[in-house]
């Protein structure tokens, strides 16, 4: 029995030994090497990969002014209807955006191709700000709320060969600037903002009416829209306004309404401005020596610094000592400039960006730099814009980078949080912000992508 | 330090019985024995009773370093250790430079582990690594004015955030307050982070995330700690002035700095 069980064992023995021959063992250095040099290299980004653009909106979603439809009215059974947004949320675009506005409620976006559709719109339609759009469901009617990017008919004459280059929203009205074919105005005209006659009882939802004009003294370079009247700038540097002018805001020496697009006096006459900006009823428009003038409503010490009456209608220059002045941001109730050094300053009445402390002040306050990220390590950051919406603020450094500060009017200043912002704060949007634009409750950021 | 040259012993007085001098006349006198008081080292004291002076030492250590990290270490001994924990809750922040390595996708995110993934790195320039670097740098703002826990609304909240003084001055997740760029050479780069309540393997992350941010792969070389809190390069001792005089002279030089920087802080 012994001498089977021995035999049994060598038979099996070489297997047992090629057994453990072929065990694992912990591999050395060459061959670890050689593993790694046989390894397939994957390619993530070519070189000549470019950067995208991109659309970014957050705010109050329920008037459609965002643009994504799943947040009013969800697709699928376990979307739940979002009110608000409050962090900023991609919203795809067939073309790439080259200007956007937010209105009272809705939202503009335009973009410079050459195609057909050149502008689009979303949000509140009950005064066609957003021109007309056919409803589906019964062709003879239109829709009150458009819920995502709708594009706008424009009656051009050349469609594929004008661009547009800008787009400003008000209250309840809309300017799309071309550049060939003038000004196209849309919506409510009770005032005359749209730069046509006031028509007496007329309905504004559901109607075609969209307005050319272009009888100005040379092509208009920047359209802004205030609450209920428009400002035209043109290439020579003088300003046009039409619309509301019960606080002067129009600049025109009365406080009448017009429905003419006529040209401002006052300061202005005579002067280049380079850059004009409205959001509530408050004007300022900025020259090419860096000087500021304002006029309209002074009822928040807006304009204090020059006159203590309430409503301005004639263009006055504000002598504020703080710098050649680059360009400049109306809210509601507040204000803010931008100096060549990349410095901001504010003024008026609300929460300014200082602190809870200041909470109104007739001259220009500087924010300090190191809001802004400026450091000991970082000398070399700068604010490159200045953006209003109407009681929020927005600034826009060289690097890219989105601060917001002011009313979070239901989550419209994107930081994530419901409470409002008493000093700059950051907004974190994954790429490089190009441009922003504030609304009441919503806004929407141009982003290149890194 | 038990061959340096001991505190003078103690002394007392105590009566010693001496034999009192005797006459010249008087021979086999001896005599009575007086008792004379004289200062006489206490017996205790002698280094053949005591024993050396220095048995132990205590030795404490500060932030913790990572095997393959180096760099500066800060190190109490005695009673210093109660300061490093006065410099730990001063929440100061501490330096490293971390060198990079495009190309390469490991395990353990440095170039010792396992290889997980290569990929190509040539479309990455200096300007886009500068861009993440940058963002990274402002999210990680936002989280350090967040985790302060201070109420945003107040004005000292806006008085702090404007000089640039909120910290958080608790536990809180690995936060950087700033980071830039030193050396760029493809494949390799290096960083300097600025950081709180990190450890080294949070920095290899960070390395490994940014190589995924520029659309490639990144592992960490090395990290070096330049600075902890008030303690720089200058002030460290390197392997071979490890010797009592170099510290005894480190620590004179260091005291200073610490105590201000403790009376500002706490």
């Amino acid at each position: 029995a012994m001498a089977g069980a021995l035999r049994a064992l060598r038979a099996v023995w070489p297997l047992l030994r090629r057994g453990l021959r072929g065990t694992a063992r912990p591999p050395n250095t060459r061959q670890l090497r050689e593993a790694e040099e046989a390894a397939p290299v994957f390619q993530y980004a070519g070189k000549a990969a470019r950067r995208k653009d991109r659309v970014f909106v957050w705010g109050f979603s329920y008037s459609g002014a965002l643009g994504i439809p799943s947040f009013v009215k969800p697709d699928a059974g376990w979307k739940k209807p979002r009110r608000i947004q409050c962090t900023p949320y991609r919203l795809e675009t067939e073309e790439k955006i080259s200007s956007a506005a937010c209105g009272y409620g809705f939202t503009l976006l335009a973009s410079s191709t050459t195609d057909i559709t050149k502008v689009w719109g979303m949000g509140l339609n009950k005064d066609s700000q957003l021109g007309f759009q056919r409803s589906r469901r019964d062709q003879t009617k239109g829709y009150e709320y458009v819920l995502e990017p709708s594009p706008i008919p424009l009656p051009l004459e050349k469609p594929q060969q004008t661009r547009v280059l800008q787009v400003s929203c008000g209250r309840a009205h809309s300017l799309v600037l071309t550049d060939t074919e003038g000004v196209f105005t849309m919506g409510n005209n009770s005032y005359g903002q749209c730069g046509r006659k006031v028509v007496e009882d007329e309905i504004y939802s559901e109607s075609h009416v969209i307005h050319q004009l272009n009888e100005f003294d040379s092509r208009v370079v920047q359209v802004v829209c205030g609450q209920d009247h428009s400002l035209f700038r043109t290439k020579k540097g003088a300003v046009y306004a039409c619309g509301w002018g019960a606080d002067g805001q129009t600049g025109l020496g009365h406080y009448n309404i017009t429905s003419v697009p006529t040209k401002l006096r006052g300061d202005i006459a005579g002067v280049n401005i380079i850059q004009v900006s409205s959001y509530g009823d408050c004007c300022l428009a900025v020259s090419d020596e860096g000087e500021v003038f304002g006029w309209g409503n002074s009822e928040y010490l807006q304009l204090a610094s020059v006159t203590e009456t309430t409503q301005v209608n004639v263009p006055r220059h504000l002598p504020f000592k703080i710098g050649k002045i680059k360009e400049a941001a109306c809210g509601g109730t507040g204000n803010a400039v931008l100096t060549e050094e990349g410095n901001v300053f504010v003024w008026g009445y609300g929460i300014l960006g200082k602190g809870p402390n200041l909470r109104e002040t007739a001259v220009p306050e500087m924010i300090p730099p190191s809001l802004f990220g400026w450091s000991d390590f970082n000398l070399d950051i700068r604010v490159a814009h200045v953006r209003c919406g109407l009681s929020q603020f927005a600034a826009l450094t060289n690097r890219g980078e989105l601060f917001v500060w002011g009313k979070n009017l239901r989550g419209c200043l994107g930081t994530g949080r419901m409470e409002d912002q008493y000093f700059p704060w950051r907004v974190t949007v994954p790429g490089e912000v190009v441009d922003v634009a504030c609304g009441v409750d919503h806004m929407v950021s141009m982003v290149k992508s890194f | 330090l038990n061959a340096a040259p001991r505190r003078a012993p103690r002394q007392h007085i105590r009566f010693l019985p001496t034999p009192a001098p005797a006459p010249a006349l008087a021979p086999g006198g001896g005599g009575a024995l007086e008792l004379v008081p004289s200062r006489v080292p206490v017996l205790a004291d002698h280094p053949l009773v005591g024993g050396p002076r220095f048995r132990r030492l205590k030795i404490g250590v500060g932030h913790q370093l990572d095997m393959k990290a180096s760099g500066v270490l800060v190190l109490g001994i005695g009673d210093g250790n109660k300061l490093l924990t006065d410099l730990y809750n001063c929440h100061l922040t501490k330096v490293y430079t971390v060198s990079g390595l495009f190309g390469k996708a490991t395990d353990d995110f440095s170039d010792t582990g396992k290889l997980i993934e290569k990929t190509t790195f040539d479309h990455i320039t200096r300007e886009k690594l500068e861009r993440i670097v940058a963002v990274i740098q402002g999210t990680n703002h936002k989280a350090l004015l967040m985790y302060s826990n201070i109420d945003m609304k107040t004005q000292e909240a806006y008085e702090l955030a404007v000089k640039g003084l909120i910290r958080p001055m608790e536990k809180s997740p690995p936060i950087i307050t700033a980071i830039r760029c030193l050396q760029f050479a493809l494949p390799e780069f290096q960083l300097e982070i600025h950081c709180l309540h990190e450890t080294q393997q949070y920095l290899r992350k960070i390395v490994h995330e940014i190589g995924l941010e520029l659309k490639s792969s990144a592992v960490c070389t090395q990290v070096r700690r330049t600075r902890d809190g008030v303690f720089t390069v200058d002030d460290a001792l390197p392997r071979t002035q490890w010797d009592l005089r170099s510290v005894q002279d480190a620590i004179r030089n260091c005291r200073l700095k610490v105590r201000t920087e403790l009376e500002k802080t706490l």
